[in-house]
């Protein structure tokens, strides 16, 4: 049985990640409106819809950079989004121990090399030693292609290459779920692939991810369940053949009509 | 016409032995000055600028008091600053309020009016420094902190290794035009009686009813501030490089510290 990176064992009961009416909003504005969601161990599951309608929101509140307003939310059974202010530091540890994010614009350390940004945290927060947070680093850094590149700094490196340094940074601290924001919105698009396949990879590994993303391709051969969202609630849900092919609601299949038109 | 000339630049004055002992001993005291006043108050401000950043609803007194601190001091004088230190601590000591060491600081075999003038310039351009900081703090995206706390940094750890970093860097040239203007006003500590380069001048002048010695020291300031400001302008002209490649966000490239 492995064990967590902080000793605990490692959880095996039940849905990793549960979502129970989570709502967020930003002064008037209520962007997450009650949204429900199940992961367990392994999934994949995308989460497709129109700008605007919480995706984003949804990741930032699972891993706390935005904590929701109402609603709970359980990860390997335990709740993370207490509301007494003493519980909220515990909870923010626990979740950043076991859950990794890449963001849309990479978000790399711009005055480190690849492979420090990929080190770091590894010493500061796990407490790794220098010596093996730069092997892990280097592993990771090979696993994603860019053995060549470990002490390129950020500017130097092509949008695909960062964003395969950030997802790297991200594996480092060896999450158990990985949330991807849009992570190829913001790349050029001969440089798509090269971290779609990474992700593949990962997946393929077995890792639990949440994947916002506008690449219905992707969607349908890696997910293991699609999730539409609008309006900051889930419309629908499903095997991805089905939702992607025959969804069942009007509003999914407009949004997918205007999508895969072109 | 030779007379108006002789007034400014009178070599026999300017190099008079004994005057220019006394000018290159008052330059001696303004350098001093402004190199501990200007390493002191680069780090006060950088504590000031980081108190200032601190998170969250708990610590916002401490928020408070810092902005309170910085505006008062970027508000007042360096002037009055410098007489109210020098009056107060020794009136304070003469009542027996505060022990002879504070009262009248002649640290490391330096006089009473250079360690006040260091509080006073620290305690000013700490201020003006704070600001300088802060901007080149907000100027690092906002992903860079919460890439850090994603990967479960503190907000400590992520300001000391992330976001300080990167900030310190985007305010270099700003930093040394404040510390142009800094050592500039290092002549204002002469009205509490330190004979810096501008009293060594001042004395001369009164003397000899010549200016030639306050012109050596005009020279003596140029000579350090001149290479300093060119030293600026290239930092800046290497950043503007840098973003107008597509680099990150523009920084800061102005001072606000006026002398």
């Amino acid at each position: 049985m492995e064990a967590n990176s902080d000793g605990t064992p490692a959880f095996t009961n039940g849905p990793i990640l549960r979502l129970e009416n989570v709502q967020k909003r930003f002064g008037d504005l209520e962007v997450l409106r009650g949204v429900d969601m199940e992961l367990n161990r392994g999934e994949v599951v995308c989460v497709i819809g129109p700008s605007g309608s919480g995706k984003s929101t949804l990741l930032r509140c699972i891993n706390l950079l935005e904590p929701p307003e109402d609603g709970h939310i359980f990860l390997e059974g335990r709740e993370i989004t207490h509301q007494a202010r003493a519980e909220r530091a515990g909870d923010i540890d626990f979740v950043r121990r076991r859950v990794g994010i890449v963001f849309q614009q990479f978000n790399l350390f711009q005055h480190k090399s690849a492979i420090a940004n990929v080190g770091l945290a590894q010493t500061k927060v796990l407490k790794r030693s220098y010596a093996e947070a730069r092997e892990k680093a280097e592993s990771l850094l090979k696993r994603v292609g860019l053995a060549d590149k470990l002490d390129e700094f950020p500017d130097r490196l092509s949008g695909g290459q960062q964003q395969r340094v950030a997802i790297a940074r991200a594996l480092a601290m060896d999450p158990h779920v990985m949330l991807f924001d849009e992570v190829t919105s913001a790349l050029d698009p001969e440089l798509v692939k090269e971290v779609l396949d990474v992700m593949r990879e990962l997946a393929a590994e077995g890792m639990t991810m949440i994947v916002v993303t506008h690449e219905m391709g992707f969607a349908k051969d890696v997910g293991t369940k699609v999730v539409f969202m609008d309006g900051g609630v889930v419309v629908e849900e499903g095997p991805p053949k089905q939702m992607l092919e025959n969804p069942k609601q009007e509003r999914t299949q407009r949004f997918l009509g205007l999508v895969l038109e072109h | 016409m030779d007379q108006v000339i002789e007034q400014y630049l009178d070599l026999s004055v300017m190099f008079d032995s004994q005057n220019l002992d006394e000018v290159l001993h008052g330059f001696k005291y303004t350098l001093m000055l402004s190199v501990i006043a200007g390493a002191l108050s680069l780090i006060w401000g950088l504590v000031l600028a980081v108190l200032r950043q601190l998170p969250g609803r708990l610590l916002a007194p401490i928020r408070w008091l810092t902005i309170g601190y910085i505006d008062a001091f970027r508000g007042i004088p360096m002037l009055l600053v410098l007489l109210i230190i020098y009056g107060s601590l020794g009136a304070l000591y003469t009542q027996g309020v505060i022990p002879e060491w504070l009262g009248i600081p002649r640290w490391f075999g330096l006089p009473d009016p250079f360690w006040v003038g260091v509080m006073a310039i620290t305690i000013t351009y700490g201020a003006y420094m704070a600001e300088v900081y802060r901007a080149g703090i907000e100027a690092v995206p906002p992903g860079q902190m919460e890439a850090a706390r994603s990967l479960g940094m503190s907000h400590g750890q992520a300001m000391r290794f992330i976001i300080v970093p990167q900030a310190v860097r985007k305010v270099v040239p700003p930093l040394l035009n404040d510390f142009i203007a800094l050592m500039k006003d290092t002549s204002l500590v002469s009205v509490i009686g330190l004979i810096e380069v501008v009293q060594a001048g001042r004395d001369i002048q009164a003397e000899t009813l010549n200016s030639s010695a306050l012109t050596l020291g005009a020279i003596l300031f140029l000579i350090v501030t001149i290479p300093l400001a060119r030293i600026v302008d290239r930092l800046i002209a290497r950043q503007q490089a840098k973003t107008g490649r597509g680099g990150p966000e523009s920084p800061v490239t102005t001072g606000i510290a006026g002398a």
